[in-house]
């Protein structure tokens, strides 16, 4: 066997380490130019957020190059009890007074951490050790089958599995934290990686396809042309769905095999079923049980509301923003609205982050950081499937799902295609729980990585 | 788990769709539509228009007629003024509940963060008691706006007012944008681009609260406020408030010239009102008094009414007999009251007899000879030669004619040419019986009282006149060149002196018809005019007391001023007009008054007509003295 430290960073990914401080350099002076103060123009100021933030990535460091001096073997020894002291963080939190409403945060002087981050790190841990050392589809007492539908088997789940990121969501939830608890379904691409929820994520893309026409016509009527009947946007995508169940009627009858039909028909039959009561179950939760605050986020993203002053306030700015960027940007220090002086951007320095950077920058700018995350979130991929040790895999898939779904959504939010939840853009948005979390996420990583090899031996 | 494997494409797959996605929205939203460009500039940049001081305006002494004063504007932001105290606030403003609501919530619909307008134009001295108070309300401020005010509180009529321009005037002038303010009437309109300068733009750059934090690029697009000009005018303050006071009570109007420039000294319409009443926030509530006031005080008489000369109109008739030969200055016509109406008086020995006693037949018969020439043996050709003769006369006097006042909304008088005749009565349908009135100022003719006043300047110069105008010079500049020339009646000099004779005679001699208008240090020339006039009341022509007219000029040799006296269903000419003329005069001239008892009988006297001036219905018969 070789010596630790010699395989710790012999096979260390060094582009990996590149980009993590190329992000978190750009990051800092983005911050430093969105929150820019005259009165305290020194970068490592603690007053502002840019010097508060080095702060943090100092302390990320120290925890990173930790992490990278244990072993392997206590990472893996450990990962449950990792995840039990978050539950018990993330109850703990439950008991503190809430700031801005929500409970989540353990104030430490001027610092404050938030559970719910390093929760993430629990549950790859916990999920990778547990989906590593079982053979889950063998073993059927542990699993819930998903047969919804007549002729089609889903898939069978297993059960520790899930709940083991029920919990932790259960209880972000109830802070409450809806952004934090939408990062956890990004687990759901983990389980596909591994084999399960196979038609789950596609019944997921249709199902959302579905959901967002309902939404789109929901309090709309329309005219059938030549006949004077006035129909609700409901019963139209009812009628398409119809009308699309019968195409597909012939189609089968016209292609497949006599003998291979009748499960076919049973499970369009049974499609157009479910797919007629998740119509209803939408429109009638849009309709009746959403609050109107949370219906007009949603009417925002589609563009059903147009409130540039009012309720689309802060996506309005935020698009003006971007969008006078142009293609070159207005320079660094230059942002006229994305900055903490201007003040029209809310949270310019962290949930809308991408804004200041978009609007100084330009589209070279924007194109440039979305190239950079794609690539990072490619290489991850590559990482996780260069693995032979299972539970690298599966952690290496965690962690690319969570920094995929933080990108999404950080973006998509700040460009108008996903409605606003306020989650940070990794190594970018101003924060020291999220620069911790994702640090100690991405260097369990790098060190899983680094020691590829010796797993082997 | 073989088969998983390509598991692996499908989510690299997912995470480079999410990118395209994303590269294709920001390249639309940062390069090709603009829609987001425009919106940030919306946001974030801050126009500030600096007004520059409008130019003022002065008398022919340097005294201010039209100078500037600081007014304030009380502006509120929705956000920072949601807990003051508005029960408190309304009162200390004075305006009521109902209106606070109302702009306050039309504030808040145009934006909660920036400020909008909740009372404007409040002048100083109701300021200074509530800026002491204005602590209490957050959000409420004030701004100050220069609004014009009239020192003299006379000269409503010349000077114009301003008020908030219009959605015509914004696309009649695209300089003016909403909000701003343009000069409406008089001096105040005609100057408008002398007096308004050029207004100065400032970008700046604002914060979301609407506070701007700096210049926007530094000030590349900034441009500076040039100041209005500062004009002078040839009117004289106190002759013009002096001549006010003479016409309160009384319906009419009082022009006055300097012969020698053509400056317009005086230009007086009765009733006026204090210029001060159209400034300031109580502007569209005192316009609106003013309009539905029956007396019409918003009516420039002086500008815009047409009369019948009357009786002044004969000075032009002799001046064209002599000069066309049909009579000399030694001409003798009986006093034939079966022609036309008159008083009783001596028969007219001369022109200047005839002007004396305003000789109605004597009239009658020269303007006949100019009329009908003989140069046609036809009698309805002749007339229609002679008409165009006496017309193109009259028209050189400037009757009728663009006399290049500078002043918006003039009125011309109306001097009947043969075509004119031809369409009333057919051609060769009419002759000199026909029309005969015109010769006594009577009939068709009709003139404003800038062209009588000019006509006087005329005879006062002995044939020729300077355009009437107001300005005299625009900053140090003198008064446009047209001001300066000489124009020429179509009456020889030579020709004045026996009419200027008679205009002494009028005033001087016992038999006068203007005796009342004599000064004992001043000579006087003068005309008096009798108009008959009729009002039509329910469809019916009625007979009203006749306006009482005078021109006159003094001194008889070095004429300084010729006045224009008219003044409507007063009476005879004699007895109001002309002792009116000749306090305006004497008062021009020497600064004071001597007679006060004529100033007095003037002052107190009521001549604004009511019902008793309705004379009952009779046969029109022209008299005329």
């Amino acid at each position: 066997m070789r010596n630790q430290n010699d395989s710790s960073f012999a096979d260390l990914d060094w582009s990996m380490v590149i980009i993590y401080f190329l992000l978190v350099g750009l990051g800092i002076t983005n911050i430093y130019s969105s929150v820019y103060d005259p009165e305290h123009p020194a970068l490592f100021d603690q007053i502002t957020q840019h010097g508060k933030q080095i702060t943090w990535l100092g302390i990320s460091l120290f925890l990173g190059i930790t992490i990278m001096f244990l072993e392997t073997s206590f990472i893996k020894k450990y990962a449950y009890w990792f995840y039990w002291v978050t539950i018990v963080l993330l109850v703990a939190v439950l008991f503190t007074p809430p700031v801005n409403g929500a409970r989540a945060w353990f104030g430490i002087g001027a610092f404050g951490i938030q559970p719910a981050e390093f929760a993430k790190i629990g549950v790859a841990l916990a999920l990778a050790k547990y989906l590593s050392t079982t053979d889950h589809l063998r073993s059927r007492g542990l699993q819930i089958k998903f047969s919804l539908l007549p002729g089609i088997t889903f898939t069978r789940m297993p059960l520790p599995a899930l709940l083991m990121l029920i919990i932790p969501a259960l209880l972000i939830l109830a802070q409450p934290d809806a952004g934090t608890f939408i990062i956890f379904t990004s687990f759901i691409l983990v389980l596909y990686r591994e084999g399960y929820a196979g038609n789950i994520l596609l019944f997921l893309i249709i199902a959302v396809i579905i959901a967002v026409i309902t939404l789109v016509v929901a309090d709309s009527s329309f005219m059938i042309p030549g006949l004077k009947i006035k129909l609700s946007g409901k019963t139209g995508i009812v009628l398409s769905l119809v009308t699309l169940s019968i195409i597909f009627y012939f189609l089968i009858r016209s292609v497949v095999l006599p003998r291979n039909r009748p499960p076919l028909y049973r499970a369009l039959i049974g499609s157009l079923i479910v797919a007629v009561i998740f119509v209803n179950f939408i429109e009638i939760g849009y309709s009746k049980i959403l609050m109107s605050h949370q219906k007009e986020r949603i009417d925002l993203v589609l563009g059903k509301i147009d409130d540039p002053d009012g309720k689309g306030y802060n996506i309005n700015r935020a698009k003006a923003a971007i969008g006078s960027g142009g293609f070159f940007g207005k320079g660094y220090m230059k942002a006229t609205l994305a900055n903490e002086n201007q003040g029209h951007v809310p949270m310019q320095s962290t949930d809308f982050i991408f804004c200041t950077w978009s609007e100084e920058w330009g589209f070279i700018g924007s194109f440039s950081l979305v190239l950079i995350y794609t690539f990072l979130l490619i290489k991850m991929i590559v990482i996780a499937e260069r693995q032979r040790s299972d539970f690298t895999r599966i952690f290496a898939y965690c962690v690319t799902g969570i920094f995929f779904y933080h990108f999404m959504i950080n973006v998509g939010m700040a460009i108008g295609l996903a409605p606003v939840i306020g989650i940070p853009l990794p190594f970018f948005s101003y924060g020291g729980s999220s620069m911790m979390s994702f640090s100690i996420l991405y260097f369990i990583l790098l060190k899983l990585d680094a020691e590829r090899k010796v797993v082997l031996q | 788990m073989k088969n998983m494997d390509n598991r692996k494409y499908v989510i690299a797959l997912m995470v480079l769709l999410v990118s395209l996605i994303f590269t294709v929205r920001l390249f639309y939203m940062q390069v090709i539509d603009d829609k987001w460009k425009d919106r940030a500039a919306e946001i974030s940049e801050n126009k500030v228009i600096t007004q520059p001081a409008r130019g003022v305006v002065y008398d022919r002494n340097n005294e201010k007629l039209i100078s500037n004063v600081v007014y304030y504007d009380l502006r509120v932001v929705p956000n920072q003024a949601r807990n003051i105290d508005s029960v408190s606030l309304v009162k200390l403003l004075d305006i009521s509940m109902e209106e606070y609501v109302k702009k306050m919530n039309a504030a808040r619909k145009y934006s909660k963060r920036k400020p909008s307008d909740l009372v404007t134009q409040i002048p100083p001295d109701e300021f200074s008691l509530i800026a002491p108070e204005l602590y209490k309300y957050p959000g409420v401020f004030e701004i100050e706006r220069t609004l014009r005010v009239y020192p003299k509180k006379c000269g409503a009529h010349v000077l114009g007012y301003m008020n908030e321009v219009n959605a015509n005037d914004i696309e009649k002038n695209n300089y003016y944008k909403s909000g701003d303010f343009i000069g409406r009437m008089g001096i105040e309109r005609y100057y408008e681009e002398v007096l308004r300068g050029q207004r100065g733009v400032k970008y700046y750059l604002q914060n979301a609260i609407g506070v701007e934090t700096e210049r926007y690029e530094n000030g590349k697009y900034d441009t500076l406020a040039v100041q209005g000009k500062s004009i002078t005018l040839g009117l004289d303050w106190e002759l013009q408030a002096y001549g006010e006071r003479l016409m309160q009570n009384k319906l009419g109007c009082v022009v006055a010239i300097e012969p020698s420039s053509g400056e317009i000294l005086a230009m007086v319409s009765s009733p006026a009102y204090d210029p001060n009443l159209l400034v300031g926030r109580r502007l569209g509530e005192n316009y609106s008094i003013l309009e539905k006031d029956t007396l019409l005080p918003l009516f420039n008489r002086a500008a815009s009414a047409t009369y019948p000369p009357g009786s002044t109109f004969k000075l032009i008739m002799a001046l064209v007999a002599l000069q066309e030969g049909v009579i000399t200055p030694e001409s003798s016509f009986p006093c034939n009251k079966g022609l036309v109406g008159c008083h009783n008086h001596p028969t007219a020995g001369s022109v200047s007899d005839a002007v004396k006693m305003s000789c109605n037949p004597y009239f009658y018969a020269i303007t006949k000879r100019i009329i009908h020439q003989g140069k046609s043996p036809n009698g309805f050709k002749d007339a229609a030669i002679g008409q165009d003769i006496w017309h193109d006369y009259v028209e050189s006097f400037g009757i009728g004619t663009d006399l290049h006042v500078d002043f918006p909304g003039l009125s011309r008088g109306f001097v009947p040419n043969t075509a004119f005749y031809n369409d009333l009565y057919n051609q060769f349908g009419w002759q000199f019986e026909t029309i005969y009135s015109n010769s006594i100022g009577q009939g068709e003719v009709l003139v404003t009282s800038i062209e009588m006043a000019n006509v006087v300047a005329i005879i006062a110069n002995r044939g020729y006149y300077y355009y009437p105008h107001f300005i005299r010079e625009i900053e140090g500049q003198k008064a446009p060149e047209i001001y300066h020339q000489k124009n020429y009646t179509k009456v020889d000099s030579q020709w004045f002196a026996p009419i200027v004779d008679g205009m002494w005679r009028v005033v001087h001699e016992p038999n006068g018809t203007g005796s009342r208008a004599r000064l004992d240090s001043i000579a006087v020339c003068g005309k008096t005019g009798t108009a008959e006039n009729f009002k039509r009341i329910n469809g019916v022509n009625h007979q009203m007391t006749d306006h009482s007219i005078f021109s006159a000029f003094a001194p008889m040799d070095k004429p300084q001023i010729a006045i224009y006296v008219y003044l409507e269903n007063s009476g005879f000419g004699g007895t109001w007009a002309a002792p009116l003329a000749s306090l305006m005069i004497e008062k021009y001239i020497t600064g004071e008054i001597s007679d006060t008892t004529k100033e007095n009988r003037i002052l107190n006297a009521n001549l604004i007509p009511d019902a008793s001036d309705i004379l009952p219905p009779k046969q029109p018969k022209k008299r005329n003295r």
